[in-house]
């Protein structure tokens, strides 16, 4: 009896051990091994292999193991199974969004303890990185991450088409009323069979609890701005989307999506521009390096999104990285969260990789102003950095305002709702949301 | 009768085997120890776990719960989106079932007769099962694209007026339920093909000697002598739609307009988006609770109308 019980037991402990493969971080060869979690789109790692064999050739004695997750919506789910069983890694990209559940958790630590310490970054060096990006890496005026690249929106376009419709190839679009007129002029009908064989403009509108939900947000946001408009009141105790900018800039998409027939528009946007059956989309610059080697044969370019009835404005959006308290070694993982803010590393970045960099002295890197006068396209994004906003960092609720405003978009366009009406029923359940965390 | 189980032990005897006895619970428990281990672990824990979660609050970062009570299960049924979600969820359901049973008992009642390429056509009807949902609705949104798909196409030539499937709040519904019935009919095909088999030759002869026709043996034979088989087909089905997601997931991710975002989706999206796990709890709860009722009436007024009991 006895025996078999100790079978029993010893089976178990077997089997569970089989099961449960724990995440050790080895020290492999004396080095220190700093784990770094990110999403980056496979066309970027080969340059990230690049940035990482040339840090740990300044720092010998560290050793960067990164590792991809697909996805940023996996990349959140993948870290909070890591951080209940103790195996965060050192480094990884978090986005804002999720800033408030990490700082709740006491999961990352605070960036400015590191900035701001011994082996920290000078008030001039801080202060040359754009504020949008660190006002975005902050939670309650407090920054917990550091942005490692930027990105913003900028309009792409097709000149030969352009040139088709009787426009000036040369002249995007400035304005609201002229990307309307021309969306509408470059969107044909050529055999007259009631269905569009080329598209004016795109509008990315998803399904609002769908997977690219925050996606479709992020690229309306700008419209907002250009109106004149915010997300959330600077003290955060409501939602400041349903103004008369928000209603303007919903309009807008209401009636292009409409007119053009969007609903219809199945294919992906960036096939249907390489084929020739779409005239213009909003597109970051992380597809840069993709577009110049599978757009060969078009003559396009980039131009900045034209501006609103209010002002010119862009959205700026980036990585940021955060540095876990499960860390073993958050200072060798700080060195390299420091080491890529170098001017320097950061052209060497922004041109191998296609981001923009994240500070203004970077355009005074000689190598960087000819790789500029070399890509016209490329340019457009570093000059837009000067209008573009970040989102606030929304501290309680974001990631249901950034639904609810997502509701709002998809209700007016595909659901043909009065915008007003949309935007109102939306901005009605954030605020409610909103004064139940006031309450606490 | 104990005489009889005398009997049986002898022959075990006889064969070299012997008849339980003290000390076999043990082994048979070591046997099972690798399954029970995995079965608590992966089933029997999260189960029980959860139920405690669905009365606690939990963003799955901290390493802490706090005790909220009954403020989940209120908050859900205050929720509008949550009455809209079960609405959805028994659209589909009281969609899917009809045609899906109608279907499959057709097509095996078919199948059943001496066809030809009756394997070939078996197997190819049971595919959908198998085959990735991913990979499926891949193909579906093909099928549906409004411009170049082939369904538009095909009701075109009735002479309807193109209808944009995926992108349309009634339509999209539907849409859905045609694929998961095109997805799942095979299985409960296969199941009704084995109740068919079952059906003794004999009582279809008596009949005919009888003078019944083909739809009065139909009605009054195979259908009765299949209730078992359709009873069990009915109850799993209702499980089975109640909880359909990844065809959800991957076909209209919940649009246009949430028309077609059903309770698990809607369980995922709390869970995996915003990390509300007492609340994505509370609700598999009532999901729960909802077809615990419904199989309990199930086997209640339906048992009575099946043979055999």
């Amino acid at each position: 009896m006895k025996a078999v019980l100790k079978k029993i037991v010893l089976l178990t402990i077997a089997s569970l051990l089989f099961f449960s493969c724990g995440n050790k971080q080895q020290q492999s060869s004396g080095k220190t091994v700093v784990v770094f979690w990110h999403s980056f789109v496979s066309s970027t790692v080969p340059a990230l292999n690049e940035l990482i064999a040339r840090f740990e050739k300044e720092h010998p004695n560290i050793e960067i193991k990164a590792q991809y997750v697909p996805t940023g919506d996996a990349l959140i789910q993948k870290l909070v199974t890591a951080i209940q069983s103790k195996s965060a890694p050192d480094i990884s990209w978090i986005h804002s969004d999720f800033m408030e559940d990490l700082v709740k958790a006491d999961a990352i630590y605070k960036i400015r303890d590191f900035s701001e310490g011994k082996n920290g970054i000078s008030k001039e060096d801080m202060a040359d990185i754009y504020p949008s990006l660190l006002q975005y890496a902050s939670w309650r005026g407090t920054l917990y991450s550091m942005p490692m690249e930027a990105t913003n929106l900028a309009l792409l376009y097709n000149k030969d088409m352009f040139q088709k419709a009787g426009l000036d190839p040369n002249h995007p679009p400035r304005d609201w009323n002229e990307l309307h007129e021309y969306a509408k002029k470059l969107t044909l009908d050529i055999n007259g069979d009631g269905k569009n064989d080329q598209t004016g403009m795109f509008l990315p509108v998803y399904p609002a609890a769908g997977p690219l939900s925050a996606w479709m947000v992020w690229q309306w946001l700008p419209y907002l701005w250009q109106a004149g408009g915010d997300v959330i009141t600077n003290d955060q105790s409501k939602v400041l989307y349903n103004d008369p900018a928000g209603v303007q800039a919903l309009k807008l998409w209401q009636d292009m999506y409409n007119e053009l027939h969007l609903s219809t528009f199945t294919s992906d946007y960036d096939v249907a521009f390489a084929s020739r059956h779409l005239a213009m989309a909003m597109d970051g610059p992380w597809n840069l390096p993709r577009y110049n080697d599978i757009l060969k044969n078009l003559n396009w370019a980039f131009a900045p999104l034209p501006a609103g009835p209010n002002k010119q404005a862009t959205i700026v959006g980036g990585e940021y990285l955060a540095i876990f308290k499960q860390s073993q070694h958050p200072d060798a993982a700080w060195e390299f969260v420091k080491w890529m803010t170098k001017p320097e590393v950061q052209a060497f970045w922004a041109m191998k990789s296609g981001y923009l960099p994240i500070r203004h002295a970077v355009k005074n890197v000689p190598e960087f102003q000819e790789y500029l006068n070399k890509n016209p396209n490329f340019k457009v994004f570093v000059d837009q950095m000067e209008v573009g906003v970040a989102q606030k960092s929304i501290d309680y609720g974001g990631l249901q305002i950034t639904r609810h405003i997502a509701e709002a978009i998809e209700k007016s366009t595909v659901g043909k709702m009065d915008v007003k009406k949309a935007l109102d029923e939306s901005a009605d359940k954030s605020n409610r949301l909103l004064s139940s965390y006031s309450k606490k | 009768m104990p005489g009889k189980n005398n009997k049986a032990g002898d022959k075990l005897k006889k064969k070299g085997r012997t008849p339980y006895k003290k000390g076999d619970g043990m082994s048979a428990l070591l046997f099972l120890s690798p399954t029970l281990v995995v079965f608590s672990t992966f089933i029997l824990f999260p189960v029980i776990f959860s139920f405690y979660l669905s009365f606690q609050k939990w963003n799955m970062f901290s390493s802490e719960t706090t005790f909220v009570g009954l403020d989940n299960y209120i908050r859900m049924f205050q929720s509008e989106e949550f009455w809209q979600v079960l609405k959805n969820t028994a659209i589909y359901t009281f969609g899917t079932i009809p045609l899906n049973m109608g279907f499959s008992l057709m097509v095996a009642y078919a199948l059943n007769k001496k066809v030809i390429g009756k394997k070939f056509l078996r197997t190819a009807f049971f595919a959908p099962v198998i085959i990735s949902p991913v990979a499926a609705a891949v193909i579906w949104r093909w099928l549906y694209d409004p411009n170049f798909g082939l369904i538009n196409w095909f009701i075109g030539l009735f002479g309807i007026s193109p209808i944009n499937w995926l992108n349309d709040p009634t339509a999209a519904m539907f849409a859905l339920i045609i694929m998961g019935v095109w997805k799942t009919f095979g299985y409960n095909m296969v199941l009704f093909s084995a109740g068919l088999q079952g059906i003794p030759e004999t009582y279809y002869e008596a009949a005919l000697i009888d003078g019944a026709g083909k739809w009065t043996r139909f009605w009054k034979i195979t259908i009765p002598l299949l209730s078992p088989t359709t009873f069990f087909i009915m109850v799993m089905s209702m499980i089975g739609s109640f909880q359909v997601f990844d065809i959800v997931y991957v076909l209209t991710s919940g649009g246009p307009l949430g028309s077609t975002k059903v309770l698990v989706f809607y369980v995922y999206e709390h869970a995996f988006k915003f990390f509300e796990m007492g609340y994505a709890s509370a609700v598999s709860y009532v999901l729960f609770a909802i077809l615990f009722i419904f199989t309990m009436l199930q086997m209640k007024y339906m048992k009575s109308k099946v043979l055999g009991n």
